[in-house]
């Protein structure tokens, strides 16, 4: 039986750029006001089933991280039908998506709620997340005061240890030292194996994406191009780097 | 695209879902106004007091005008519809950023965002309530203890919250698009400041009728009124029935606006944040 987690029908993501702000805020009520379209997903087409682990390969500017945003809703297509079945745990831009003045403490419980989960839950997984970060006493300082590398590794330490059912890893496991992204790969490749958790991964390191993954998805100016096994995408891929 | 009607049933089930959060969000957000400064909290009442002192000394002392109004000391009528200004205030222009603020859960993160507006006009709440309570004891204080009158004052907050959370959901969403929107409210903060009765009384232009009616059309003044209606002027909502339809007629223009701005905006706003 198939078990559909991700289904992308068609899906094109078109960006309005405007030449400045002001007519950005004109546009909104005026329709004849003019932009240039920017179409960063053009008509693509997927589906990822359960437990599988998918790499997602191409060039900056491929359309990889908006394919990425519109998997977890923050960002809408602008036609076209995504299906996501499952709580959704990002590490896009692992440094973001805190908020500054709280403590690293105060923004697990923070999280915690936005996704969800109780207060009860979130005191079982504290521990782990702290531990797993390695900010000891740091934990109760505003996150203002850390360093990107904190940030990072609570950043890491949050998604992978509230049981996400679709993992979304975004150049994320080349934070820390050495040390740390030993850890970081050793605790993807445990909630996949586990918890037969579904995951997205987008690198430029064809071989760290090879460890993980068995399928790989080539992307070019927005376009789906290839789409198969991670070595033969890879391959693809590395040649078509090449080629330009 | 979706029927306005979608959106309300959108945002009743949003809030519903997410009621948990927007209580725990709105707390979090008090804590963020006031944290990182060595008097923290005490700053939510030491603010509003110094402004009242600096408007009392400028009208008493320095324009020596301020008599009694209706029998109460003109210090008492300021504070019982400044009370209410300091809420509206700061929702006018703390609306107007409160997408801003919050962009995190907007561009990081699946989150409702018709929520938002809802916790930070909350967080809001909360300190209004702690000042309304201050000035029951500053009218009992000066030998004016509680009367039934107060017991509408529950309602006037209850619209009052509910005008200014359209309001925020609206301007938050608009100004998410350009910052310009938050510097025009800005100045239109000043304008609504002064030209709402909460300074001077509005019955003193009585006899211009077409200016008394323009003022007590404004939403702002009726809040006002209403609060002064409980603490002063000893009159019920009912007895002014047109008032009310006013000012329900205005929210409802606000609640069409913000369900517009939504319906528009909503999925421009992650890609521009």
């Amino acid at each position: 039986m198939k078990d559909t987690v991700i289904k992308f029908d068609n899906v094109t993501k078109i960006y309005k750029l405007y030449s400045s702000t002001r007519k950005r805020l004109l546009g909104i009520f005026l329709k004849n006001v003019g932009y240039k379209k920017k179409r960063a997903v053009d008509a693509v087409n997927f589906e990822i089933e359960r437990g599988e682990s998918v790499a997602l390969f191409g060039k900056n500017g491929a359309g990889k991280s908006t394919i990425l945003k519109m998997i977890t809703g923050v960002t809408f297509p602008t036609s076209g039908d995504i299906t996501v079945n499952g709580r959704v745990s990002a590490l896009l831009e692992l440094t973001s998506g805190f908020d500054l003045e709280f403590s690293g403490r105060e923004n697990i419980y923070l999280k915690g709620h936005i996704l969800g989960l109780s207060d009860k839950e979130i005191k079982e997984l504290e521990e782990t997340i702290i531990e797993f970060s390695e900010l000891g006493d740091y934990i109760d300082q505003p996150v203002r005061t850390y360093s990107s590398g904190m940030k990072s590794r609570l950043g890491f330490a949050i998604n992978v240890n509230i049981r996400p059912e679709i993992l979304i890893v975004d150049e994320a496991l080349s934070v820390g030292d050495t040390a740390f992204r030993v850890k970081c790969k050793e605790k993807v490749s445990e909630i996949i194996e586990k918890d037969n958790v579904t995951l997205l991964f987008v690198t430029h390191q064809t071989a760290v994406a090879e460890e993980f993954c068995t399928r790989g998805i080539v992307m070019k100016n927005g376009q789906l191009i290839f789409d198969g096994g991670v070595h033969e995408a890879s391959e693809y891929y590395k040649e078509m780097y090449n080629m330009n | 695209m979706k029927s306005y009607f979608d959106i309300i049933a959108l945002n009743i089930r949003e809030h519903k879902d997410n009621i948990h959060q927007v209580m725990k969000l709105s707390v979090a957000d008090l804590k963020k106004t006031y944290n990182g400064s060595a008097l923290g909290w005490a700053w939510a009442v030491i603010k509003p007091v110094f402004t009242l002192f600096v408007y009392w000394f400028a009208i008493s002392i320095g324009l020596r005008s301020g008599g009694d109004v209706g029998g109460y000391p003109f210090i008492l009528w300021l504070v019982s519809g400044m009370v209410s200004w300091f809420f509206m205030g700061d929702a006018i222009t703390g609306g107007t950023n409160c997408i801003r603020r919050y962009s995190y859960l907007v561009t990081k993160m699946k989150y409702p965002v018709m929520t938002i507006p809802t916790f930070t006009s909350l967080a809001l709440l909360i300190v209004h309530l702690i000042l309304v309570a201050v000035v029951i004891l500053i009218f009992w204080i000066m030998g004016y203890p509680p009367t039934i009158y107060l017991v509408q004052l529950p309602f006037y907050m209850l619209l009052m919250f509910l005008f200014f959370n359209s309001w925020s959901l609206f301007a938050g969403l608009i100004s998410a698009i350009g910052k310009d929107f938050s510097n025009l409210v800005k100045s239109f903060n000043i304008a609504v400041f002064w030209l709402s009765g909460i300074l001077w009384n509005v019955e003193n232009v009585a006899d211009n009728k077409i200016v008394h009616t323009i003022l007590m059309l404004n939403p702002v003044t009726f809040i006002c009124y209403g609060y002064r209606n409980c603490f002063i002027n000893k009159v019920w909502f009912f007895e002014e029935p047109e008032k009310l339809i006013c000012f329900v007629c205005w929210y409802l223009v606000m609640g069409f606006l913000s369900l517009w701005a939504y319906k528009k905006l909503r999925k421009e706003i992650p890609d521009v944040l």
